[in-house]
């Protein structure tokens, strides 16, 4: 299946998980009862006739049944990257206002810098990290007034 | 008359020092995100909104507008010097620009590309001083029946306009609205999508969407460019000027260029890829000799930079005068208003002149104060090029992660950035557009609002939405936007078949 014929195939299932989980939405008690499942529900319609109309038009031009048209061997760059990304971003918010803005934001730009800048520029992967953390919670915090977490016991 | 007033009194807002800094500040920071390539203005707007949090709703927009334009001057900086246009509306620019810095005359490209884009700014400017009152005064005429469906019509023609194949386009649409939906239904406190997780019961914050799909999403699809390394750039440059010849020959190119960019600006879905690609065309058709484009052509650089910016400032009119945005830049700015509690729309000019008009004398200034830093500074600006996009794009990420928490004060937002921002990089993937996303993202809960409203009204018949001229001239509008790339399409295949 190419990019197309599986965005009408995702499209298809989006549709009909929301039109269902629209549907079984609790009914209105002020109001008429049907009042905020009708717009949902005629979105998730839509969807799903929108991912037919794709699939076919895939199928007719003869792309649904033939194979990705580029097989990549394992995990690409851009793709581990991505995943890296996303993990270091999960492992930030869990640690996010548990060590404070600081602390956090250090070790996530770091991770990033040394993931895609590379290990060999690590004097500047660090001095980045550091510099924009402690000039962002300084901007933000005591200039502009939004308070970022602050280091914890310290309150900085 | 009475416009004329405002705007004075719009520039006495605008023009007191601290303005003037933040327009310049924002300017230059606009300027940086936008030479990063794959970056654009939606996406430094969206990454530089905290930055304006705390100031007043008249300094803010200065300064936002300072970062819309300095965007715009940046992306064309990037396509001219290396090639790799910072967003669509910049490519025209490499068409002509790039080669010209071949021939070594980048210093020359880079000012007259700040000076179309100044004098392109400067008159769609001028224009929006005389239309945007009229427009507004259409716009109050208009009941939630007419909203919803001039609503559709902008959603549409956005979809249908989009680049590739219509049917993503709707797709995108779609799951926009879908996002709206979640939290708690306004009208009847009904959960809607919730899954009991309290943090989604206000809804899913659009400038979220915004950040995850422009900053993090963008910056998901550059990580090949990345990996290509670093391209060399010229980063020595004589006096950045152009010569009287040069001026001759641009003039008439920018002077027309102009109003097609402003015109093509304020329809809904087109934008400035449309309007500067619209002006090349155009001026290579008019040209005495179209084989020099492609090549170093000046006036070829000169025509789509001045419809880009008039473009931009055009976008704005439907945004500020109806409340309905027509690209995901003019999106991101109307986010922008909606954050300092301004509802753009045309209450706005009644109930907040003083903003409206600020808003416009600032874009005067802010199209002042980028040329100047653009032109006679360019060459120092154009030095944060060399800056590997490595170190910079983990800072851009940093900051959306920043620009997050910011606005929604807790951390569980980060899932949601992390969420939209691989659902906006596999929309690139599978070429789907994201700038009806965001649109209905941010007008979708106003659209189902109005829907239901009418509804109200005429007691559950559907014959309101096209009972009214205007409503009736609407539903027609929508029809010929979603026809018009169709018969365009078939004309182009019965062309080629001709061919053939």
């Amino acid at each position: 299946m190419n990019y197309s014929a599986l965005t009408g195939v995702v499209s298809i299932i989006v549709g009909l998980v929301y039109s269902i989980q629209a549907y079984t939405l609790p009914r209105a008690v002020i109001g008429k009862p049907m009042a905020p499942i009708i717009f949902p529900l005629g979105l998730g319609l839509f969807m799903i006739l929108l991912g037919i109309v794709l699939v076919i038009q895939s199928i007719k031009k003869g792309e649904f049944a033939r194979g990705k048209s580029t097989t990549e061997k394992g995990l690409s760059y851009t793709a581990k990257l991505i995943i890296f990304t996303c993990t270091t971003s999960i492992i930030y918010a869990l640690l996010f206002e548990r060590i404070g803005f600081v602390f956090s934001t250090t070790l996530f730009l770091g991770s990033l810098l040394y993931a895609i800048n590379g290990k060999k520029e690590w004097k500047v992967n660090v001095s980045v990290a550091v510099i924009f953390s402690v000039f962002v919670y300084v901007l933000f915090s005591k200039l502009l007034g939004i308070i970022l977490p602050p280091i914890p016991y310290l309150y900085i | 008359m009475e416009s004329l007033i405002y705007l004075i009194q719009g520039f006495m807002i605008a023009l007191t020092p601290a303005n003037l800094m933040w327009v310049t500040l924002g300017g230059v920071l606009g300027t940086v995100i936008g030479m990063l390539p794959g970056l654009g203005p939606a996406t430094g707007v969206a990454v530089l909104l905290p930055l304006t949090f705390t100031m007043g709703p008249t300094a803010a927009l200065i300064t936002m507008c300072g970062v819309y334009y300095g965007a715009m001057f940046g992306g064309s900086r990037s396509s001219i010097l290396i090639n790799t246009p910072g967003d669509g509306a910049a490519i025209a620019a490499t068409f002509d620009g790039y080669p010209m810095t071949l021939n070594g005359r980048a210093e020359t490209a880079l000012a007259i590309s700040g000076i179309a884009s100044f004098i392109g700014g400067l008159l769609a400017t001028v224009a929006i001083v005389f239309v945007a009152v009229p427009v507004a005064r259409f716009g109050l005429k208009f009941g939630s029946a007419e909203y919803f469906v001039l609503m559709v019509f902008a959603l549409s023609a956005t979809a249908s306009m989009s680049k590739g194949n219509m049917i993503k386009g709707f797709i995108s649409l779609i799951i926009g609205l879908m996002v709206a939906t979640v939290g708690i239904d306004a009208q009847s406190g009904v959960h809607r999508f919730t899954f009991g997780i309290m943090e989604l019961q206000g809804g899913i914050d659009f400038l979220v969407v915004i950040i995850a799909m422009y900053a993090l999403g963008e910056v998901f699809g550059t990580f090949q460019i990345i990996k290509e390394g670093k391209r060399k750039m010229q980063t020595k440059f004589g006096k950045i000027w152009i010569t009287k010849e040069d001026w001759k020959r641009c003039i008439w190119p920018i002077l027309r260029s102009a109003p097609i960019g402003f015109f093509v600006g304020t329809l809904p879905g087109a934008g400035g890829t449309m309007a500067s690609l619209m002006a090349y065309n155009n001026e290579k058709q008019l040209s005495k000799n179209p084989e020099d484009f492609g090549k170093g052509e000046i006036v070829g650089l000169a025509a789509p930079e001045s419809a880009n910016n008039a473009s931009s400032v055009g976008a704005l009119i439907p945004m500020l005068t109806l409340g309905i945005p027509g690209s995901g830049t003019t999106a991101v700015m109307m986010g922008a208003l909606l954050m300092l509690g301004l509802q753009p729309g045309p209450m706005l000019f009644q109930q907040h002149p003083d903003v409206a008009w600020g808003l416009i004398a600032s874009m005067f200034i802010g199209n002042f104060i980028l040329a100047l830093i653009n032109i006679p500074m360019a060459g120092l600006l154009v030095r944060l090029l060399a800056i590997p996009p490595r170190i910079l794009y983990p800072v851009v990420m940093a900051l959306a992660f920043v620009g997050t928490y910011s606005i929604t004060h807790t951390a569980v937002s980060f899932y949601i950035l992390v969420i939209f921002g691989l659902v906006g990089y596999f929309m690139h993937k599978a070429k789907v557009p994201t700038a009806p996303l965001i649109l209905a993202v941010i007008v979708g809960d106003k659209m189902e609002q109005s829907f239901r409203q009418a509804l109200t009204i005429s007691n559950g018949s559907v014959e309101i939405f096209y009972r009214s001229n205007v409503s009736k001239t609407l539903i027609l509008l929508t029809i010929l936007s979603i026809l018009y790339p169709i018969i365009q399409d078939k004309l182009k295949k019965r062309k080629a078949a001709m061919a053939n």
